[in-house]
């Protein structure tokens, strides 16, 4: 059978490890790749590299960041007495698109699902601790995903906190702004209920 | 509310069907083996996103081809809803009046079924698995939100199962998942009450009037904690006992590595002149049993919805007792929307009730007859 030089089929098969990518798409993206301009493809690989070597965790956040502590732990304007917890570095480029909170950020990269394998040790929980025990951190706010697993991991750093002299939230349920009541499903909408408050 | 018509593109054994259905009761008739089933599948998976037959939705894609694709009209009240659903060997996509539905139990109820099968014996006598799933899909059916809550259940007990298999865990260590598993099996719980409640009522009626006041006929939950369950409307109280029964099993459910008390282990009890059903009762009585059941479904659904469902009968003409039976099974469809699969009409040919339409089907090959 005829099958690919060598050079193409490794970058399919490298294209192929991609979330999302299948052997057709894999295929279509080498040969692309090869019908770049040669700086361009050093280019296109310097940036994968650098996602590695460039990159690092924040010692302060366990944010992905160049350089450590990151641009939001150093930025002196924030509010350093209120601290959103998120899942994932993906969560606080949302919470930022707000432009609405100003407080501190700490990532666990993931949430307790032990079927995956997935443990509080795993998680960047004992750094999270440790923070709040080490500043004057007033307010937690838990911004897991409202799924089984990031509820479970809200639940227990939830418990862990209780020792602590700090208040703890959780984000409201509701309506999506903009969404009219008749098209929001039935456990939205009770949710929303559930959480109502006064005018 | 009634469906207009239907579509199977590559389903089973159609290539490509479509069959405009009368508004009283269709009969589809022919030989074992040529797709009357298939054909009452299809109307059955377009109502509740999935099949009563298999497990495996690949299995509806027919042979040499990657994907079955069912669409239906449903009126109701005088609207017209245009539903389609294409199952791939990867998944399904779900249309309603060409909008993709983005979640399925949004979809599931747009289209209201009631099917009595053969399989459904099964109510009686099988495990008490086949008596949850009858639980689940009807109230489900119903509630959209039963279904959320239902799932999240599951999610949370699976993850929890996990736990319990890794050698160190310890009791605080499951307790994040464990407030799920009591907030949504409450939910769960409370639910299955309530329809209960409800469907024990309508059902001994019906059993009644089927088996000429024979027997009586009641139903219960069986709750797997052991002892009675809470009364429905004391949501609170069924939180505590799901919490004291997970906190009692937690020894035992160590050793077994998965969790062993819960809306997953609960049951129903079927019970004639007060003795369970699943122990005594004739060919006969079980097949009465799960016609009452099915016909109660058709009262709960239109109490709770305002419509009637569409009634499926799947092969159950031969099997009834008596000709008494099959006139009082037609007579729903004065009512109700019927389809029915047969081999032969036995002798009712002149006494089905209008406007009805015959269907002839031969080989993936449905035709109207006349």
């Amino acid at each position: 059978m005829w099958g690919y030089p060598e050079p193409i089929s490794r970058l399919i098969e490298h294209f192929m490890k991609l979330p999302g990518i299948g052997p057709k798409t894999a295929a279509r993206l080498a040969f692309h790749v090869l019908g770049m301009p040669a700086d361009e493809v050093a280019a296109f690989a310097r940036a994968l590299a650098d996602v590695k070597t460039k990159l690092t965790e924040c010692a302060v956040c366990c944010n992905i960041t160049e350089a450590s502590p990151c641009a939001i732990c150093s930025d002196p304007a924030r509010d350093t007495h209120t601290l959103c917890v998120v899942q994932d570095p993906k969560d606080v480029m949302a919470m930022e698109r707000t432009h609405e909170y100003r407080g501190m950020y700490h990532v666990l990269h993931g949430a307790i699902s032990p079927m995956d394998g997935v443990g509080p040790n795993d998680l960047r929980i004992r750094q999270l601790l440790q923070r709040i025990a080490d500043s004057d951190i007033r307010e937690v706010i838990l911004a897991t995903n409202p799924n089984v697993e990031g509820e479970a991991t809200a639940m227990y750093i939830a418990r862990l906190l209780k020792p602590f002299p700090v208040t703890v939230t959780r984000l409201a349920h509701g309506l999506p702004v903009g969404a009219d009541l008749e098209y929001a499903d039935e456990v939205t909408l009770a949710k929303a209920l559930e959480g109502r408050r006064h005018v | 509310m009634v469906l207009r018509e239907i579509e199977m593109v590559d389903f089973r054994n159609y290539a490509s069907q479509r069959i405009e259905l009368a508004e009283g009761v269709n009969v589809l008739l022919g030989q074992n083996g040529q797709g009357k089933t298939n054909a009452i599948e299809a109307m059955y998976v377009l109502a509740m996103g999935k099949s009563h037959r298999t497990v495996r939705d690949p299995d509806l894609i027919r042979r040499g081809t990657s994907s079955a694709r069912v669409e239906g009209v449903v009126d109701r009240r005088g609207r017209l809803h245009q539903l389609s659903l294409t199952i791939g060997p990867h998944g399904k996509r779900a249309l309603h009046n060409a909008v993709p539905v983005q979640k399925m139990s949004e979809f599931i109820g747009c289209l209201q079924a009631v099917l009595f099968s053969p399989e459904d014996m099964q109510l009686v006598h099988g495990g008490p698995g086949v008596r949850r799933r009858f639980l689940d899909m009807e109230i489900g059916q119903m509630q959209p939100a039963y279904l959320f809550h239902l799932s999240r259940y599951q999610r949370a007990l699976q993850q929890r199962n996990a736990l319990l298999k890794q050698p160190h865990v310890t009791r605080e260590d499951v307790l994040a998942f464990e407030t799920q598993i009591i907030d949504h099996g409450a939910e769960v719980v409370v639910r299955r009450l309530r329809f209960i409640r409800h469907l024990r009522e309508i059902a001994s009626r019906v059993y009644e009037i089927i088996s000429a006041g024979r027997e009586r006929f009641d139903i219960g939950y069986v709750w797997s904690a052991g002892g009675e369950a809470p009364p429905p409307d004391d949501k609170p109280a069924v939180h505590s006992a799901i919490a004291a029964a997970l906190d009692a099993r937690w020894g035992a459910d160590r050793q077994l590595g998965h969790t062993s008390v819960g809306p997953h282990r609960d049951d129903l009890l079927l019970y004639l002149d007060g003795e369970p059903a699943q122990a005594f009762a004739s060919q006969g009585q079980q097949r009465t049993i799960a016609l009452a059941l099915r016909l109660a479904e058709i009262d709960l659904l239109r109490e709770e919805t305002g419509d009637y469902p569409v009634l499926l009968l799947d092969d159950v003409l031969s099997e009834l007792d008596d000709a008494r039976q099959r006139n009082l099974v037609l007579s729903m469809s004065e009512r109700v929307q019927t389809v029915i699969t047969a081999t032969s009409l036995f002798g009712l040919a002149d006494r089905l009730p209008q406007p009805a339409r015959l269907f002839h089907v031969d080989s993936g090959i449905i035709q109207m007859e006349g």
